[in-house]
Order: structure tokens, then C-alpha cells, then sequence
């Protein structure tokens, strides 16, 4: 106990992971990754291929049991809990490659994503309020989603996971495959959606587009948290240009 | 009622294949004096029910009045069969798994309805009410039970966890009703009404009614409610419905306890239908199920109900033409075409949706046990010298029975375990051993050690040559396939009467022979069975330390790799199954020799889930495991005295219990 109570510690964190090892069969993934995201922000966690992001978001949906750690969401502990309660307690997804049911129209997947709640007229305004956000979803809410295109899923999976009011919103890699508008209309939506008030935590590989929205980013590398900082400091950091924006690229 | 079904494994195994929708009961269900037709059938020997040949019973006036006839049969029959395939979609759809229990949970509905009707005296609607209420909570025992716990394991674990547990259903409803067959009388007025010459009756109406009302109902529930969302949601992307906050588990439950109502229901109405219901219904009902839902397209709710008409009007009208006995053969030739030309089934194009492909096999990382060479030498000589020790008949005549069954687990643990190809039909092998020995032996007086080699080679060709249009198939495809062609072989043997003669069977089959010395004595057996077992074995470990051995493994473990390295997948799959079809039918063959009878159902689909146990229970591609698996499952039994009944319900308690607790089985997969 050195050193005395900060000023960090007097704000709680929205979601906390700490000191988490996770294993897949005797493959371990995660080594003592711990990972804070501050209420109202964006957080992203930055890695290259198999670092373990996406386990890192499952482990915060509890689709992946963590061999040891613990994960508190709004400062109770969500470990252990089972995935459809965390969704009920304010905790959305946008899993990667969307995932969304695909021969269900998309008015049906954005109902799904409020499946959780039981209020059905504030569903209904709810989803008013996101086709707002999310014009071009509203032009084929009859469509099935099966048969949109990549760009137009990623709107609708993002428009899905607001339909459950989340408080935090998990992305896996939400500009994976996007053409460069496309990207950027995402980015966007991102930081609409996080000033209308909710957290969000992105995984991302792309690091100069995630470090452009996010506030706070974090480095995986082979299941090790190595670096961490503001998003405008890590923009500039030398290992980060290194590793992910070009020159000489590690393994 | 008849007692044909008590005693040996033979007569009970005759007993489970023989089917529920009947070729005689049937007929006679639609012949103008229905109702006392009905009531006869059920004392006639279940053995000749199913043999006699079904002609329109007044043929020579009015066809048109058959046709009708035998188109409402066809559809009624298809709306039972829609009962079943309905649930069985819905439970691949959110599980996917083929429940190999829906048969079970069906005839445990006939009986429930049988118990409510005939001791409780109950209406038929509160009958009704009350078959489903307690199948269903039946198929969310089953799920909870048998299921639940094995998320996680290999893809074919919880298919063969629902074989186990269809064992064990099975079983119990035979010990707790006895194994004789029952009347199911239905209740219903019998007024019939009269359309161009053909007639439909009040059971024909309500049981299309509730085909329809269930369809309605099914369709609103997965619509309208919630958890109808849920279920469709859940069945097309798991994950993505578990992120939803969708309690999956509550999903699988609820679709189990909905399919197996249904299935229940259907139980009830084949037995009012045919006035008939016995314990032995329940496989033949889950065939049945996955033909239709194969042919809608596996987990198409909406094509399995049309699958099930289609089966239903095939079957009525190739009975119209050919006869009873090749009802089920239509049913399983089609699902072999379906299987390889249309595995979306005639009405899916949706092959985009195709989940991921099933991985085929039940291989659980393990180290084998390794087992000193002087050790197993010593076992050899001490099982040699066995005969001399105890020479006792009686334990001797098991213990040859635990060899000839090793014959069989040594091929299919290398079939299902080192090649990777779940065979869910093995027993047909034995029967086309035992054929070919008998009738070489028999019609053209070829000695008897010869016959059975030749029988050997004969099976390896054919089985090779039946089984190669599922080469390209896998998992669950390859599990139903090997099944269909299992059940092809039995229902071919019956109808080629020229050449097996047909149900009859074939009797006086002379014993086995060396040299022109007749072998009767059980030691001699005993000694000639071993050395086969260690010849079969000591090939089998030689193949598999090869190069062949190791190319097989590969396969099994990837074969998408092993195509890429340019292994011929079907030449090597084709040179396993060509040995283990030589193996099983030189047991198929001595077995012929020692029983001196053989039928179609000597060798049925029993057989062949026995032998999964044992060759899950040695440890799957362990060639030394499926001896020992054999000795136990086989010889155990029988030195301890246990009755069939409980044997039966033995292995699929094995089979349970290994499943979850120890799927590298005893000695460790190879
Ligand atoms: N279900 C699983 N079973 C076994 N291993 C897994 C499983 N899922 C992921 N892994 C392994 O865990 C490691 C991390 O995977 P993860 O999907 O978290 O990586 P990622 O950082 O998201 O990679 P990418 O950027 O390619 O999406 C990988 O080596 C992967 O092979
Ligand atoms: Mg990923």
C-alpha cells in the first residue's frame, strides 16, 4: 500500500477487467490483461491478428470463462454471470463480422437486439430514435438480412445492438471489410452514438482509424496488455507507428 | 398376445425393427370392415404382419376407390410422419442434432395414451392433454439430462448421447408395459364417409385436423411470441442470439419439451391409427422422422412437414404397387438420393445457410494406454488356455460370442474410429457375411471354411461398393446415410426371396468344417473364433502403424489438409472399409454357421449400437479397446446372468455415462 488513494480510484470505472488469464484448452490467450473504461468514453484495445481481442470481448459477455480475474460492471462483479443477465444489465455487442440472424428481416434483428427488455412501447420509441440515427436502415427494415450488403449490416448491427439501451457497447473490428466511406460513416456513428451517452469499447486493428474516435486505447500483443494511454498520446507513439502504421512491422 | 417376443437376443432383435405402420394392420385398417380388420391384426404373429403381401383389396372394380384410399393413407400417414420430422427440425435447428431419442419419446406417448385409455378411462381430448404434457416433460428431461451437459464436446458426442438415451427409453417402457404388443383402441365413432368409391373415416379427419392445428400453432409460436424468436433466432446464428441476452439454454429446453410433445402426439395417433402399439415402434418412427425432415431440407421446419407428405404419399402408393415390404425401402432409397444429390433436401436451395460443416467423428484427445508386448502375449495364451481351465460350455459359448462381436468392434473401430466415418449400420455387414457363407455353402456345397472367406472378400466388396456414395458426406450425413444403407441391406435380403428366401429365412445352414471334420465341440469354437479375433487384430495394428494407418488418421483429423496434400480421400476410405467389411463378415459368417438360421433381422440395427458401445467403450481406433470393450460389454453380461432387457438397457447406460465421462473410452483413442 505505497502509494495513497489517487484521483483515478475516486471515479469508478463503467467496466473493469482485472489481472485476467484466459486459457482455451491448455492454450493460454490472456496473461494478466486488466483493461478500465471510464463511463462516457471511448475506449479502444488495439492488436494484431490472434492477439486475443475478440476472446477479450467475449470474456466481458461471459461467452468465455476466464481461468482467473475478475470483471466488475458498473462496480459489481459480472464473472460468473450468466450472458443473457450481463446483456440485461446494460452491456450491448456488435459481434465481429455482425453476425446478424440472417434470414430474418431486419425489422426482426432490430427486435431481437431488445430481446432483453420487456417494455414494448419504449422499445418502439427506441427504435424510432435509432432509425434516426441510422436512416438507411430504416429504408429496408423489410428486407432480409441475409441479403445486405457488408456495409449495410454493419448499420444494422450497430442499430441492433442500441435497440437494448446499453449502457457500454462492445465492437469487434466494427470497420472490418468496410470500403472507406463506409469507414468513415462508421467512425461517425461511433462518436454520435457515444455522445448521446454510451460507453463504448472497441477492439480494432486498425489502429489510425481507431486512435482518430476513441479517447483511451490499450495494446494487446499475444495476450499481454503492453501499452496504454490516451488515444492522442498513442497516436504519435513511435512503437504504435511502428507496429500498426507502417515501418517496420513485428511479429 | 403373442409371446414370439421373449427370449433371445434374436427374437428381441427381431422384435425392434419390425415396424410400427405395419404392411397387414394397415390394410386392414382401410378394407371396408375396418374396425373388426383392426382388431384382428393385432393377434396376428407380428413375423408374418409384416411379410404378407398387400394387394387393394377390391382391385379387380373400382381403382379409383383405392387410389383415394391410398391417397388418404398416404397423407394421414403423412401427417404422423410430419409430427415427428417437425420436432426433429427444431431440435437440429436450435441443437444441432439429429434426436435419436424422438422415436422413444413417440412410443412413450403411445403408451401414456394406452394408460390413460384403457385404465383411466379418460376422453380423448383430456388423453390428449395429458400425452403431451408428459412428453414434453420428458423431452426436457432428455435435454437437460443428456444434452446440457455435453456442450462443448465433440459435434457427434450428444447424437450418440441420444442413441444411448433412446436405449434406455426404450427399455424401460418395455419392462414397465412388457414387450407384447397392445391394442390402442381409438374411441372415435366409426362412421366413415364415402368419396368416388374410396372412404375417409373420423380418425382419418381428426388426425389430419391436428396436423394442421399443430402446423398453425407451431407457425404462430415461432411468429408471434418471444420465445418463438428466440428459437428461430437461436437456430440461425447461436452466438449471436446468446449476445442478444437470448438464455439459450432455456431455447433448447423449450424446443425439446415442443418437438417432443408433437412427437408424443404422433405416438398416440399411430397407435388409435393402426389399433397397435409396441415397444419396438420407436426406432423405425425416428427413421421415419429423418427421412421426411431429409427430404424437406435437415432443420426446415415448414419442409419437413412437406417432406413428410411426400414420404407419406410415396410409401401408400409403392405399397399399392409393389407390396408392404418395400415401404421402408422406398423411404431409405430415397433418403440415400436425397442425401447425395440434394443434401439441402428437394425444397431448401438455401445452401448458403448450411451451418459449418459437421466434424465427423467422436475422437477425444487421449494417450492411448500402452500395453507391454509380453503382456499381451500373456493375455493370448491365458485366453487359449481358457478352454482348458474352465470348460465349462456355457462360458465358453460366451466368450465366443464376445469374439465374434470383437470382429465386429475391430471393424468398425477402424471405420468409425481410425477412418473417422461413424457407421450407424455396421450390422449389415454381418448380414451380408452370414448370407453369402450360407447360401455359398448351402446352394453350391462350397465347404464351409471356404465360404466363410469368401464371404469375408464378398462383404468387403459390397460394403465398399454400399457405402461409397456417402463417401462425401460427413457428421450427422454420414451417421444417417451408413444407418439408411444398413436398414437397405435388411429390407433387399427380405424382397430378393429367390435368392435369401426372403422372410423365411434360411435354415439348415451346415456347421463349420476344417478338412471334412464337422466342428460342434464349444472349445473348438471357442479356439477357431480367437484366432480369428488375433489374426484380425494383429492386420488391423500392423495396417495401422503404416503409412496406410497414418494417411487415414490424417483424413479423419482434416480432411479439407489431407485433399490439400493430395491424398485421394476415397481411395484410402474405400481400402478401410474394404478391411473392415472383410473382418465383420467373416463374424457375419461363423455366426451363420453356429446358429445354423439366419433371417433379415438376425443382424439388426441392435447390433449395430451395441457395437458403437463397445468400440466407444474400448476407445475408438483401439484395436486392443474394442476386444476388451467386446469381452465386457458382451461376455460380462452374460456370465453374470443378466436378462436382454436389462443387457439393452446396460449398453445405453454405457454409452451415456462414457459419452460424458470418459469419451476417450477405457483404453484411450488411437
Ligand atoms: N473457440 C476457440 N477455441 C480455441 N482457440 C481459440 C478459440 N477462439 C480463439 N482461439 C485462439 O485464441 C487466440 C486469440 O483469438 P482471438 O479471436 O481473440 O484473436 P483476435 O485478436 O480477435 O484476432 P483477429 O484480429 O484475427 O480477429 C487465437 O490464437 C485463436 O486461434
Ligand atoms: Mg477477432
Amino acid at each position: 500500500m505505497k502509494a495513497p488513494p489517487s484521483e483515478t480510484a475516486t471515479r469508478d470505472p463503467l467496466l473493469r477487467l482485472a489481472g485476467i488469464n484466459t486459457f482455451y484448452g491448455a492454450v493460454q490467450v490472456h496473461f494478466d490483461v486488466s483493461i478500465e473504461i471510464g463511463a462516457g468514453r471511448i475506449v479502444c484495445l488495439l492488436g494484431g491478428n490472434a492477439s486475443g481481442k475478440s476472446t477479450a470481448m467475449k470474456v466481458i459477455l461471459g461467452l468465455v470463462r476466464p481461468r482467473s480475474g475478475s470483471i466488475w460492471f458498473d462496480g459489481e462483479p459480472i464473472h460468473g454471470v450468466p450472458t443473457q443477465e450481463i446483456i440485461r444489465r446494460g452491456i450491448a455487442s456488435v459481434p465481429e463480422a455482425r453476425r446478424l440472424f440472417p434470414a430474418m428481416t431486419v425489422r426482426e434483428n432490430l427486435l431481437m437486439g431488445a430481446y432483453a427488455r420487456s417494455d414494448k412501447r419504449r422499445v418502439a420509441e427506441d427504435q424510432a430514435r435509432v432509425l434516426d440515427l441510422f436512416p438507411r436502415v430504416g429504408e429496408r427494415l423489410n428486407q432480409r438480412a441475409g441479403t445486405l450488403s457488408g456495409g449495410e449490416q454493419q448499420m444494422v448491427a450497430m442499430a441492433r445492438a442500441l435497440m437494448s439501451r446499453p449502457r457500454l457497447i462492445c465492437m469487434d473490428e466494427p470497420t472490418m471489410g468496410l470500403s472507406p466511406l463506409f469507414v468513415d460513416r462508421v467512425l461517425d456513428l461511433i462518436s454520435a452514438i457515444n455522445r448521446q451517452g454510451t460507453t463504448v469499447f472497441m477492439v480494432e486493428q486498425n489502429a489510425s482509424l481507431a486512435l482518430q474516435v476513441a479517447h483511451h486505447a490499450y495494446v494487446l500483443q499475444t495476450g499481454r496488455i503492453v501499452l496504454e494511454g490516451p488515444a492522442r498520446a498513442l497516436l504519435h507513439d513511435a512503437r504504435i507507428r511502428e507496429a500498426y502504421l507502417g515501418g517496420e512491422v513485428a511479429a | 398376445m403373442d409371446e414370439t417376443g421373449r427370449g433371445g437376443v434374436i427374437a428381441i432383435a427381431a422384435k425392434r425393427s419390425s415396424s410400427a405402420p405395419g404392411g397387414l394392420r394397415q390394410s386392414a385398417r382401410r378394407s371396408p370392415n375396418a374396425q373388426s380388420g383392426r382388431r384382428s391384426a393385432n393377434t396376428m404373429p407380428k413375423g408374418l404382419s409384416s411379410v404378407v403381401r398387400v394387394l387393394p383389396s377390391d382391385s379387380s372394380e373400382c381403382h379409383l376407390g383405392s387410389f383415394i384410399d391410398y391417397t388418404v393413407n398416404g397423407l394421414v400417414v403423412g401427417n404422423i410422419y410430419a409430427l415427428l420430422a417437425v420436432g426433429l427440425a427444431l431440435i437440429f435447428g436450435v441443437a444441432n442434432l439429429i434426436n435419436f431419442a424422438h422415436g422413444s419419446v413417440y412410443t412413450i406417448g403411445a403408451y401414456i395414451g394406452w394408460a390413460c385409455i384403457t385404465c383411466l378411462h379418460t376422453p380423448l381430448p383430456v388423453t390428449m392433454l395429458i400425452v403431451i404434457a408428459a412428453c414434453g416433460l420428458v423431452g426436457v428431461i432428455i435435454e437437460r439430462v443428456g444434452l446440457r451437459p455435453l456442450q462443448g464436446s465433440a459435434r457427434i458426442a450428444p447424437l450418440l448421447a441420444t442413441i444411448g438415451i433412446s436405449f434406455v427409453l426404450d427399455q424401460l417402457v418395455q419392462l414397465v408395459f412388457s414387450p407384447d404388443p397392445r391394442a390402442l383402441p381409438s374411441e372415435l365413432p366409426n362412421w366413415q364417409i364415402a368419396i368416388g368409391g374410396g372412404t375417409i373415416g373420423a380418425l382419418d379427419i381428426l388426425i389430419a385436423g391436428i396436423g394442421l392445428l399443430s402446423a398453425a400453432v407451431l407457425f404462430a409460436f415461432l411468429r408471434f411470441t418471444k420465445l418463438g424468436w428466440a428459437v428461430r433466432a437461436t437456430a440461425q446464428d447461436r452466438e449471436a442470439a446468446l449476445q442478444m441476452g437470448v438464455d439459450v439454454n432455456a431455447v433448447n429446453s423449450a424446443v425439446f419439451a415442443v418437438a417432443s410433445a408433437l412427437g408424443g402426439l404422433s405416438g398416440l395417433l399411430v397407435g388409435m391409427y393402426y389399433n397397435h402399439i409396441d415397444p419396438a415402434m420407436s426406432f423405425q418412427a425416428t427413421l421415419k422422422g429423418v427421412v421426411a425432415q431429409v427430404i424437406g431440407g435437415v432443420g426446415n421446419v415448414p419442409g419437413a412437414i412437406a417432406g413428410s407428405l411426400v414420404l407419406g404419399l410415396i410409401e401408400s402408393y409403392g405399397i399399392a404397387l409393389l407390396g408392404t415390404t418395400y415401404r421402408n425401402l422406398f423411404a431409405f432409397v430415397l433418403l440415400i438420393a436425397i442425401l447425395v444429390w440434394r443434401p439441402n433436401g428437394l425444397f431448401g436451395g438455401r445452401a448458403g445457410t448450411q451451418a459449418e460443416p459437421l466434424t465427423g467423428t467422436f475422437i477425444a484427445p487421449s494417450r492411448p494406454l500402452r500395453v507391454p508386448r509380453p503382456a499381451l502375449w500373456m493375455l493370448v495364451a491365458l485366453a487359449a488356455a481358457l478352454p482348458l481351465a474352465i470348460p465349462s460350455p456355457y462360458v465358453l459359448q460366451t466368450l465366443t460370442n464376445a469374439w465374434l462381436a470383437a470382429m465386429l468392434a475391430l471393424s468398425l473401430t477402424l471405420m468409425a474410429g481410425t477412418a473417422g466415418q461413424i457407421s450407424l449400420g455396421h450390422a449389415a455387414l454381418l448380414s451380408i457375411g452370414a448370407y453369402a457363407s450360407a447360401l455359398l455353402a448351402l446352394d453350391l456345397n462350397v465347404p464351409t471354411l471356404l465360404s466363410v472367406l469368401a464371404a469375408g472378400v464378398v462383404t468387403g466388396a459390397l460394403g465398399t461398393l454400399l457405402i461409397f456414395p456417402a463417401f462425401r458426406l460427413r457428421g450427422h450425413y454420414i451417421a444417417i446415410a451408413t444407418l439408411a444403407i444398413g436398414e437397405i441391406v435388411g429390407l433387399v435380403i427380405l424382397n430378393w426371396e429367390s435368392l435369401t428366401r426372403g422372410a423365411i429365412g434360411v435354415t439348415g445352414i451346415p456347421p463349420l468344417s476344417v478338412f471334412g471334420q464337422d466342428i460342434y465341440s464349444a472349445q473348438a469354437v471357442y479356439w477357431l473364433c480367437l484366432a480369428v479375433v488375433i489374426g484380425l487384430a494383429l492386420l488391423q495394428m500392423r495396417l495401422l502403424g503404416s503409412h496406410f494407418g497414418r494417411t487415414l488418421r490424417a483424413i479423419r483429423d482434416d480432411d479439407v489438409a489431407a485433399r490439400c496434400y493430395g491424398i485421394s480421400l476415397d481411395r484410402y476410405k474405400a481400402l478401410a472399409f474394404a478391411f473392415g467389411g472383410f473382418g465383420a463378415g467373416i463374424s457375419g459368417a461363423i455366426t451363420a454357421h453356429l446358429f445354423s438360421y439366419l433371417n433379415y433381422e438376425t443382424f439388426n440395427s441392435q447390433v449395430s449400437l451395441s457395437a458403437l458401445a463397445i468400440v466407444i467403450l474400448g476407445g475408438m481406433g483401439n484395436v486392443l479397446g474394442a476386444i476388451v470393450g467386446a469381452v465386457a460389454l458382451v461376455g460380462l453380461p452374460e456370465i453374470f446372468r443378466v436378462t436382454t432387457e436389462y443387457r439393452v438397457l446396460i449398453y445405453g447406460i454405457a454409452l451415456l455415462l462414457l459419452i460424458r465421462f470418459r469419451p476417450q473410452g477405457l483404453l484411450g483413442t488411437v
